[in-house]
């Protein structure tokens, strides 16, 4: 048994707010502490092993509900920037760790070491073609420490899409079924539903309501709601997880308001909205309507959302947005990276520096935080930049200190160009998150939104996942920058501020039901798209090393 | 569909039945005849025969007909005795500018006729370009033609273990790259490394004469099913299960489309995993290496 003392707790979704209490440690679960009534002593004797915590604060490990760490897409831009890797920090290979490399795109084994690092224990790779699946699994089993999920890319799937423009949403159900069991993930990702398909024709899909190429009566909003039905149905521990429409597109507002009001009635996580809350109808005059679409966002409860911050300085935007990508790299002139995935998905890479000098950047950067700012329930906003697109993942600690110093932030503001300064709210906003709330949006907040029971909390049960943080950080860290200790699954990770490697870390995954005669539906028209044979096209369980099945509700629950 | 500086109907006899040219799609019904294909090479391979178009281009003239297309693609004007050089016509390019924009999806495959040929990674970088810039028009890509084997695979795993893709060294104890310092060939050229493991290849068969030299003059350890040029001159050759055959595993397709591998016949011999993993346990069973002090002595 392990003990943590003397430490200051932040447990929201156990109530628990800063309260000097143990956290007792057995079997990679927390553990009842023999505690304050029964008198510390004895069970203190017991303990093989104390950590003295007192001065610092004790968190549930971090949960990042939206990152891509993992996979071919991200793996094509590895290849494509290597002058970035060159600058990026280094990992020496030594006994307990593998040599790597952090920067934009972490090599796999540096991934795990800087997120836990960081404090961070739960990782959600959020775009996974089922064709390219066994690739991403490859990644992810080289990805130590932390514990993974990851989303199948379904709202470009001309199978699926096929099914829905028929009309056949059953048949549809079992198909997504089928695919996600397959691929072995965990739950369903749409990106820019009808535009990755309409870009196998160079085009793209704007508007919700109208259909687009390659379909005569399917509609973006269509497949939205197809989908958000069905993940339902399915009863995935995570809902329809939507990039929307019009992503970066000044004036994209009105399409993320209006898809709120096409999924009322559903489930729903809409991923990186900062991406997603500009007025305007043009470069030259994009503003920040995240007050809008905060409103909007605050009446439908039925959503939880992430922020996809920006921060300034360099970031290499990776995205099944294929056509947004080919704008972007119209606008930027840089590298460019392009890859169809055969008939379910894309994908575009190009490198991106986001600069203070930049209105758009600017605004594109106030709006991340007037997000989490004007979104009142923590519990349904999280802390995320889409890593690698707004920022890298270990940057994370800069955006709780916006988040936290009111003062600090408001500085920032000052340092934009005027012009930006007139296009934003955020100089506007006196909101300043409490500990506790950072705790809900880095850690019990996304546990919950991705129905992870025994992640996210610090009670009984809960997997032992704790960050523990000095509360005054050294002049040059930010408050999250370097915990002094971290344990994954009861194992100490991070002693005295250095990553000392761990163990591999598992993969959640679930076997939603279908009907098995769907397989022969599946089959001939596989044969006839595709370019593989249909018997290598799922990913066999015994690929996955660290598999843990999450059994999903039964239909009288 | 164009192929530049390959010969595929030799090379990569399955490509034009298995995936480009011959297969009915979805989108493209009648198949071949759905397809106009276009062949530019500096002769006339046996893949011309399948070409709706060949161009023959002058040797070493790729990259100045890659600049003069892009040229004539964003209908700017072109200086017809450059274009002449390069053993075509103006019309001839304009026409294939034409049909480039009117295919409603365009892909050039490029071989080593144009990424290994005078211009190297100025030739790739392009048509690459050329590719980028037609999306303005229509939807465009472009695809490298892969050597044999399982290149793709090792250039995928090196990318996600290292972050690039070859000319890797980790002697500092951590990643660096430097095609032309840490590419194999002038490692061995400039005879820096004293010993060499060889999996999955064959360069006693390829490389130049001084990298082969100096494979022979050190302890060269080959994992090979079969004899080889490189297993006759190495110190130890370790024969190992064929992959794919005898052993399983993955293999990657040249657009990294992973694919699984079922052995198919029993061998007696082991896998080229199973060796490394017993020769990696025998290395760390031993005490760790430490430098003799006068080496020590010598950094400080």
């Amino acid at each position: 048994m392990l003990r943590i003392t003397g430490g200051k707790v932040y447990d929201p979704a156990n109530n628990v707010n800063g309260v000097i209490k143990d956290i007792c440690i057995d079997g990679g679960r927390i553990v009842a502490a023999a505690d304050e009534s029964l008198g510390a002593e004895a069970p203190r004797a017991k303990a093989a092993r104390a950590i003295d915590a007192s001065g610092m604060l004790v968190f549930p490990g971090g949960v990042d509900v939206h990152t891509h760490v993992a996979g071919g897409a991200l793996n094509f831009a590895r290849g494509l920037v290597p002058e970035n890797q060159r600058a990026a920090r280094k990992f020496l290979h030594s006994k307990d760790r593998r040599a790597g490399l952090g920067g934009m795109t972490p090599t796999t084994f540096a991934t795990g070491y800087l997120y836990a690092g960081m404090g961070w224990t739960t990782v959600n790779e959020a775009a996974v073609p089922v064709l390219t699946a066994k690739h991403t699994h490859e990644e992810l089993h080289d990805t130590p420490i932390v514990d993974k999920s990851a989303l199948l890319l379904m709202a470009n799937n001309e199978m699926v899409l096929d099914l829905l423009e028929a009309g056949e949403g059953e048949r549809a159900r079992h198909v997504v079924a089928w695919l996600i069991w397959a691929a072995k993930v965990y739950g369903v990702k749409a990106v820019n539903p009808g535009g990755v398909a309409a870009w196998k024709w160079g085009k793209n899909a704007s508007a919700l309501h109208e259909t687009f190429e390659g379909y005569t009566s399917l509609t973006p909003a269509k497949i939205i709601a197809g989908l958000a039905q069905i993940v339902d149905e399915l009863r995935l521990p995570h809902p329809l997880h939507l990039h929307c429409n019009n992503l970066g597109v000044p004036g994209n507002v009105a399409t993320t308001v209006e898809t709120m009001k096409v999924l009322e009635g559903r489930r729903a996580h809409l991923a990186h909205l900062q991406f997603h809350a500009y007025g305007g109808d043009g470069w030259s005059n994009m503003h920040s309507e995240a007050a809008a679409v905060a409103e909007a966002f605050n009446r439908h409860t039925n959503l939880t959302c992430d922020a996809g911050a920006v921060l300034f300085g360099d970031a290499v935007t990776i995205t099944a947005d294929g056509p947004w990508q080919h704008l972007l790299y119209q606008l930027t002139g840089r590298k460019w990276g392009n890859l169809d995935v055969e008939n379910e998905t894309g994908c575009g890479i190009v490198p991106y520096v986001y600069k203070d000098r930049s209105l758009v950047n600017a605004v594109q950067w106030a709006v991340g935080l007037e997000l989490m700012l004007l979104i009142t329930d923590p519990w349904r906003v999280f802390l995320t930049t889409d890593h690698p697109n707004g920022g890298c993942f270990w940057r994370y600690p800069e955006i709780v200190q916006l988040l936290m110093d009111v003062e600090f932030r408001k500085e920032q503001v000052r340092r934009l160009p005027e012009a930006a300064q007139k296009r934003i709210v955020l100089g506007d906003l006196d909101r300043k998150y409490s500990l506790s709330e950072i705790a809900i949006i880095t850690s019990a907040g996304p546990a919950r939104a991705l129905g992870m029971a025994n992640k996210g909390h610090l009670g009984v049960g809960a997997d032992a996942d704790v960050a523990i943080y000095p509360e005054h950080p050294d002049e040059d860290g930010f408050l999250f920058s370097y915990p002094r200790y971290v344990l994954k699954g009861g194992e100490i990770v991070v002693e005295e501020g250095d990553v000392i490697g761990g163990s591999e870390g598992r993969e959640f995954i679930v076997r939603p039901e279908y009907d098995a005669a769907i397989e022969a539906y599946i089959r001939p028209l596989f044969q006839q798209a595709y370019t593989i044979s249909f018997d290598n096209y799922p990913v066999a369980l015994e690929r996955l090393r660290h598999p843990e099945q999450v059994n999903l509700p039964t239909k009288s629950a | 569909m164009i192929y530049w500086g390959g010969n595929p109907a030799e090379c990569h006899p399955r490509h034009f039945t298995k995936y480009t040219l011959t297969q009915k799609g979805r989108f493209v019904p009648l198949g071949r005849k759905g397809r106009t294909m276009v062949l530019v090479d500096i002769r006339e391979t046996p893949s011309a025969k399948a070409a709706d178009i060949f161009l023959q281009i002058r040797p070493g003239k790729d990259f100045e007909m890659a600049t003069a297309l892009r040229a004539i693609v964003k209908g700017h004007p072109v200086d017809t005795a450059l274009v002449e050089e390069t053993g075509l016509t103006v019309a001839q390019l304009q026409d294939l500018a034409d049909r480039m924009k009117r295919a409603k999806f365009g892909v050039i495959f490029f071989g080593m006729g144009l990424s290994m040929t005078r211009g190297k990674h100025m030739n790739s970088g392009a048509i690459l370009t050329l590719a980028a810039e037609m999306n303005a028009f229509t939807k465009f890509v472009c695809m490298p033609m892969r050597g044999h084997g399982n290149v793709t695979g090792a250039d995928v795993v090196l990318r996600y273990t290292t972050g690039y893709p070859f000319g890797v060294s980790l002697s500092r104890g951590f990643p660096r790259f430097n095609p032309g310092e840490f590419s194999t060939i002038d490692l061995l050229v400039r005879g820096d490394n004293d010993a060499a493991l060889i999996l999955g290849a064959d360069p006693g068969a390829t490389m130049p004469q001084p990298a082969i030299d100096h494979l022979s003059r050190i302890p060269t350890i080959v994992l090979d099913p079969k004899v080889t040029h490189t297993s006759r001159l190495a110190r130890v050759h370790i024969t190992t299960a064929p992959t794919g055959i005898s052993a399983p595993g993955t293999v990657y397709r040249m657009d990294e489309v992973p694919l699984p591998l079922r052995p198919a016949l029993a061998s007696p011999f082991p896998t080229d995993e199973d060796v490394i993993r017993r020769i990696r346990l025998a290395v760390a069973a031993r005490p760790a290496w430490e430098p003799p002090a006068h080496v020590t002595m010598a950094i400080a």
